[in-house]
């Protein structure tokens, strides 16, 4: 079964397909060993290049390069495309300007998360919109759905298919057929980077442009002599952030002029271990992880309600996330444990406790940053206070840990003995 | 990736050095390649007897936990603990300082199931 249910969900299989290397497979070839990539989403990727806390450290104090070009791009446009875009979407597309960018998702009507997306405009009838690379097909497959008309939109009364509007024509921006139009995405993130792209720039109206856009926002520019879109986004946390979206046939070229440029400020390219890190490190939400998930988590429990706009008179899945506005006992918080040499790090999964040693949840992701580690958990509100101590239990890992005794699971309510203590952090870290 | 001649090695990227009746077992270059910097070592209890392929030692970097496997049977007369508190020096020299553990070998027949140097480097290309 594939496609819309009569309970609003959205169901898609993704169809299996052998990894392939991204546009940049050969540029990571010549800057790390075969051994350090590995498969995800789709695509081989490099996992670290010097090493993840060295790549970690570069975004925090100079700028790290980040291949991105296996992140779905696509467009809209038409007539029809900002009016699609704000009922497909829950953040207010109505309200986004020209030249700037908006954080949002793409719900089923029975308010599944199908992704997290930013959406850039780029014109009145013209956007760009960024999904994550694993879920890429399934959104592509809901949006072809949504305009054939095939969706469910609203469960009671029962609606399927949009309102007779303007056109509103998709494309897929990494797609060959997309010709001169196609983008892939580069990220270069952290405090050095505005330097480095003003070096590559060479020119200063160009640098001026660029260190004057606000957060969230794009520019269409020329780097080296490739035309580039610049947004000032990111998933690191990093202050100062862009993504560089290229025709892919320039990534590569434009990949080492931005080494090249960033060499004197000591920027480094970064693998995915290190993307992992500084957004778990910063509190940022992954797919399936912090967002959706084994635990179905909603945008609010996320921290992120501000992006699911319910004043609008409707979106896709508005109904079940007034719901869920409601009331809500879990929530994504951040913890903060020692790292020191010889703790053992935690992992997702194992148990969060309070500070009596009961369990009030899981962690979903976790992250080694110099001495610290950095969880982000899922667990009860109340215990979850900023400030507040808490504590980790290590699940058994191997058969002779199961063996010694240690638990497999720990159910909510439990109690068991703390193994490593730890505080409750501001969910979003600055830098 | 290194290997080191005179040394014999398991299909899971185990070491083991001979020498007499004492093996001593760490994890070869391409494994801590594979893991990245680790951060953690669980070691064996001195005087614990483990057959060939049991769970001898755990090593974790932030991304990854591996178990390490006894490549021969035996009893384990000492332990590295200087990885309790600098589990690195695997990274930094796998073969040497950073040695797992040493064990009485119980039967050195066993050892004719390992591969020697040439082998496990040709293990490694098929991989």
């Amino acid at each position: 079964m594939q496609g819309s249910t009569p309970s609003g969900q959205f169901v898609f299989e993704a169809p299996e397909t052998e990894p392939v290397g991204s546009v940049l497979f050969e540029e990571h070839l010549k800057l790390t060993a075969k051994a350090r990539m590995s498969p995800f989403a789709g695509y081989v990727m490099p996992l670290w290049y010097s090493s993840i806390a060295a790549e970690h450290r570069a975004v925090r104090e100079t700028a790290g390069l980040f291949d991105c070009t296996h992140m779905g791009v696509l467009e809209f446009s038409g007539g029809g495309a900002a009016g699609l875009l704000n009922v497909a979407t829950t953040n207010d597309v109505g309200k986004l300007a020209v030249g700037r960018a908006q954080y949002g998702y793409v719900l089923d009507a029975a308010g599944d998360v199908l992704d997290d997306i930013i959406i850039y405009r780029r014109g009145e009838q013209l956007f760009m919109v960024v999904v994550n690379a694993a879920n890429e097909p399934k959104v592509k497959a809901y949006f072809r759905e949504l305009l054939a008309g095939r969706v469910v939109i609203e469960v009671e009364p029962n609606r399927n298919g949009l309102e007779p509007c303007e056109p509103c024509i998709i494309r897929d921006m990494r797609n060959t057929s997309s010709g001169a139009d196609c983008r892939v995405d580069i990220a270069l993130q952290g405090p050095a980077a505005l330097d480095v792209l003003a070096r590559l720039a060479g020119d200063e109206a160009t640098a001026g442009r660029l260190s004057g856009l606000k957060s969230f926002a794009l520019a269409e520019v020329s780097l080296g002599g490739i035309d580039c879109v610049v947004s000032t986004t990111g998933y690191t946390g990093a202050k100062v952030a862009f993504e560089l979206f290229v025709h892919p046939d320039q990534a590569p070229h434009l990949w080492n002029l931005v080494l090249e440029a960033g060499e004197p400020s000591g920027a480094l390219p970064c693998g995915l271990g290190a993307r992992d890190s500084l957004r778990i490190e910063a509190g940022l939400p992954l797919y399936g992880h912090e967002l959706d998930g084994k635990f179905a988590i909603t945008p609010f429990q996320a921290g992120y309600g501000w992006a699911v706009k319910l004043d609008k008179t409707f979106f896709i899945g508005k109904k079940p996330m007034v719901r869920a506005a409601e009331s809500y006992d879990m929530q994504v918080a951040r913890v903060e444990l020692p790292a020191t040499k010889g703790i053992r790090p935690v992992r997702q999964d194992d148990p969060v406790l309070d500070g009596q040693g009961t369990c009030v949840g899981w962690i979903l992701s976790s992250a080694k940053v110099d001495e610290k580690q950095y969880a982000l958990v899922y667990a009860a509100r109340d215990a979850m206070q900023e400030g507040a101590g808490c504590g980790v239990y290590y699940l058994a890992r191997s058969e002779s840990q199961v063996q010694q005794g240690r638990r497999q699971s720990v159910d909510k309510g439990q109690k068991v003995e703390t193994d490593l203590a730890g505080t409750v952090v501001s969910r979003f870290a600055k830098f | 990736m290194a290997v080191q001649e005179g040394l014999l090695y398991t299909e899971d990227h185990e070491w083991v050095k001979v020498d007499g009746d004492t093996a001593t077992v760490g994890i070869t270059d391409h494994a801590q390649e594979q893991l990245g910097e680790l951060v953690f070592v669980e070691l064996p209890p001195v005087g614990k007897e483990f057959a060939a392929h049991k769970e001898i030692a755990v090593v974790e970097s932030s991304k990854a936990a591996g178990d390490v496997y006894c490549p021969v049977a035996g009893k384990v007369t000492e332990v590295n603990e200087e990885l309790g508190t600098k589990p690195e020096r695997i990274n930094e020299d796998c073969y040497g300082a950073g040695w797992i553990c040493k064990l009485t070998i119980a039967d050195k027949k066993s050892l004719d199931n390992l591969m020697d140097a040439q082998q496990y480097q040709e293990y490694l290309k098929t991989l």
